[in-house]
């Protein structure tokens, strides 16, 4: 039985495919149309979905939309009817799309891909739960769900056990976890449902003790936070319900200053908002969690919503809280809700018996030796090809050792925003200088942004000050930890001001040669860790096709690309370079 | 006949062009009309006997907490979007 799980119109338009109640292929539009964030139909995702599987659309039983339209719609016109008449810019503004393409998912469903089954729709916060806990080991776990807005909820919890999800409370939309953290993006001049991660690397640059950061006591007006964790906004500080923007002038005055300009310094200021910010997020999600401990007396949980990629809190939660495990799948955020939508019809909707378990990210195209042979043939490209994989991971690890910046191309592409080492530039942590050549080479991001570290689990606990067992959200970047004092100035370029790094960890048998390299770089340089950070120009989505590595390697500073058994050098390739800086957007 | 081509070309760029811009036009009066009359006139009834559409004040609650008590539900309530 193939179940197709569909999201879009919102961000991250996605698809996810189904087998027998296996995740079988799952990737983001925007890996396609190399459009960040993208919310058209995924026309293409669905595409690389059924070719994976060699199927036809109508070999699909169901198709799983990840929201209920109308219910999404009656919130936004209750805004218009709130709001009137400050709201007529935006009505104006958003209501053609909703005529013509948001309210008409049957109708695109049915005429894009010629599909003539059934069609279910899932409320958007059961799509989020759905995806974390069906996906997860854990038969029975308390479901935290956090994020901007679905329907009309922004916080729910509940409990989910076996086949069953039980969401029992809510917080309504306009006050949102999810939408605070959007709106302080905002005002810190960053892009919103894009930039929230770069405000969460700044707060580590502020004074993080709210006794003493200038920006707590007055941020903390704007939110009424009870001892449950239920919260409620002082609504005249934000304008994002009736407004194209977020932050209203009262925000302004509160915190000193306008809007800062995207292209302006970052200043002292700016760092201690962020990290008042940081500091209110997690006193709110710790007194959440507290409450639903005490709700549903569950010892694991698993969190979704775009909140669950705060990857510096996820880090405190079980020493926060009493939960004893912990799971949030890769793409937590909206992108991830098509599975969430697909899982829950399986499992939930037509009550299949439990069976998976998501153990790794690599759901999305994957390519073979002989096509990308084909590929380099094609296009006169001049490589060299290893001879087995042991020489791949020998020479490749000797590539960063001697501080070569390096294109890894292998396996599926990654579900989720983070490159996980199979789309991913990898290169040389204990050289101080690194994360500098790796700004000026190729990622030419802001200077207060850390890079990630990778690690094999199994000696995750010698260098980070990880909990134990080492949670397997760490296997997706999902956790920040402190690394251990004696090691972090051996390995400067991933240690982040504050001495934390946002780890990923690696188990051998999620990607064998992976994990091997990462040791033979150890066996060089006497700390089996790499740089990994994602493989992608500025302002680009993550490369998917071996036509986009290679694009990105000639427009950036990367001096090599390993794509399967094949070793492609910049220098040997210099009739088509060119400068990516040029076209770089946010 | 290269340059009738092209000038029919440029024609239908122009009257494509044009029409975009009409049914922008039309498309503001028309959304105008509904904003002013339809949402304008409820809200202001609405407003009038008391009623809200969004929760926007602070309370003087124990708790924000509200009922959602979302479970799975009979096969064919999923087939509607709302």
């Amino acid at each position: 039985m193939y179940i197709l799980g569909i999201g879009c119109y919102y961000h991250d338009a996605s698809a996810t495919l189904l087998k027998d109640g296996v995740i079988v292929a799952a990737a983001e539009e925007e890996r396609f149309t190399r459009k960040k964030h993208d919310t058209s139909f995924p026309i293409n995702a669905i595409n690389y979905c059924l070719k994976s599987q060699n199927i036809a659309i109508n070999d699909i039983d169901y198709v799983g939309f990840y929201e209920k339209p109308f219910l999404k719609f009656e919130r936004l016109l209750s805004q218009h009817l709130e709001l009137f008449p400050l709201s007529f810019k935006t009505f104006l503004s958003s209501t053609p799309s909703w005529i013509n393409q948001k309210l008409r998912v049957v109708k695109t469903i049915r005429k894009k891909l010629g599909y003539k089954k059934g069609i279910l729709f899932v409320e958007h916060h059961l799509a989020h739960a759905a995806s974390s806990l069906f996906a997860s080991p854990f038969k029975k776990a308390a479901i935290l769900t956090v994020d901007g807005v679905g329907e009309w909820t922004t916080t729910a919890y509940g409990v989910g056990k076996d086949n069953n999800i039980h969401l029992a409370k809510e917080i309504k939309f306009p006050h949102s976890l999810g939408l605070l953290y959007s709106t302080i993006t905002a005002y810190l001049g960053f892009s919103v449902n894009n930039s929230e991660y770069k405000v969460m690397g700044l707060s580590a640059y502020g004074d993080m003790n709210k006794d003493t950061n200038p920006y707590y006591k007055r941020l903390r007006k704007v939110i009424d936070v009870k001892e449950d964790g239920s919260y409620r906004f002082d609504m005249s500080y934000f304008v994002y319900h009736y407004k194209g923007r977020m932050p209203s002038k009262k925000l302004c005055k509160l915190l000193e200053g306008p809007v800062r300009k995207s292209d302006s310094e970052v200043t002292r200021r700016h760092e201690n908002i962020a990290a008042a910010l940081q500091i209110i997020f997690e006193e709110v999600m710790t007194k959440i969690l507290n409450n639903v401990y005490k709700a549903t007396k569950c010892e694991n949980i698993v969190i979704a919503g775009g909140c669950g990629l705060n990857s510096v809190y996820n880090g405190k939660i079980l020493r926060n809280s009493p939960f004893k495990n912990i799971w949030i799948q890769p793409n937590s955020s909206d992108g991830g809700a098509s599975m969430g939508a697909a899982l829950y019809v399986y499992y939930a909707i037509l009550g299949h018996n439990r069976k998976y378990i998501l153990k790794d990210a690599y759901l999305g195209p994957k390519f073979s030796f002989k096509e990308i042979k084909s590929f380099l043939e094609k296009n006169h490209i001049r490589y060299s090809e290893f001879r087995d994989e042991r020489e791949l991971m020998k020479k490749t690890a000797r590539l960063i050792y001697d501080n070569n910046v390096v294109g890894w191309f292998q396996e599926g592409m990654e579900w989720g925003p983070r490159a996980l080492g199979a789309r991913s530039i990898l290169s040389n942590p204990c050289n101080l200088k690194m994360k500098e050549i790796l700004n000026l080479k190729v990622k030419h991001r802001e200077k207060f942004r850390p890079f990630a570290p990778v690690v094999c689990e199994d000696d995750a606990l010698k260098y980070f000050d990880c909990d134990i067992p080492v949670p397997e959200p760490t296997d997706f970047m999902l956790m920040v930890y402190p690394i251990r004092k004696e090691w972090q100035n051996k390995i400067p370029a991933v240690t982040h001001v504050d001495g934390s790094g946002r780890l990923q960890t690696i188990r051998k048998h999620q990607n064998p040669l992976y994990y091997s390299l990462i040791k033979e770089f150890g066996k060089l340089s006497g700390i089996p860790i790499l740089i990994n950070t994602s493989f992608n120009i500025r302002g680009e989505p993550i490369v998917c096709t071996p036509y986009d590595a290679y694009k990105c390697m000639m427009g950036t500073g990367i001096d090599c690309l390993i794509m399967d058994k094949f070793l492609i050098k910049r220098d040997d390739n210099q009739q088509d370079m060119w400068d990516s800086e040029k076209y770089a957007k946010d | 006949m290269k340059k009738l081509k092209q000038f029919f070309r440029g024609f239908r760029k122009g009257m494509g062009y044009f029409g975009h811009n009409i049914a922008i036009i039309i498309n503001t009066i028309l959304l105008s009309l509904v904003y002013f009359l339809g949402v304008g006139l409820t809200s202001i009834f609405a407003k009038l006997s008391g009623k809200h559409f969004l929760e926007t004040k602070l309370g003087k609650k124990s708790t924000y907490w509200s009922d959602l008590n979302l479970k799975k539900k009979p096969m064919e309530e999923y087939y509607r979007q709302f």
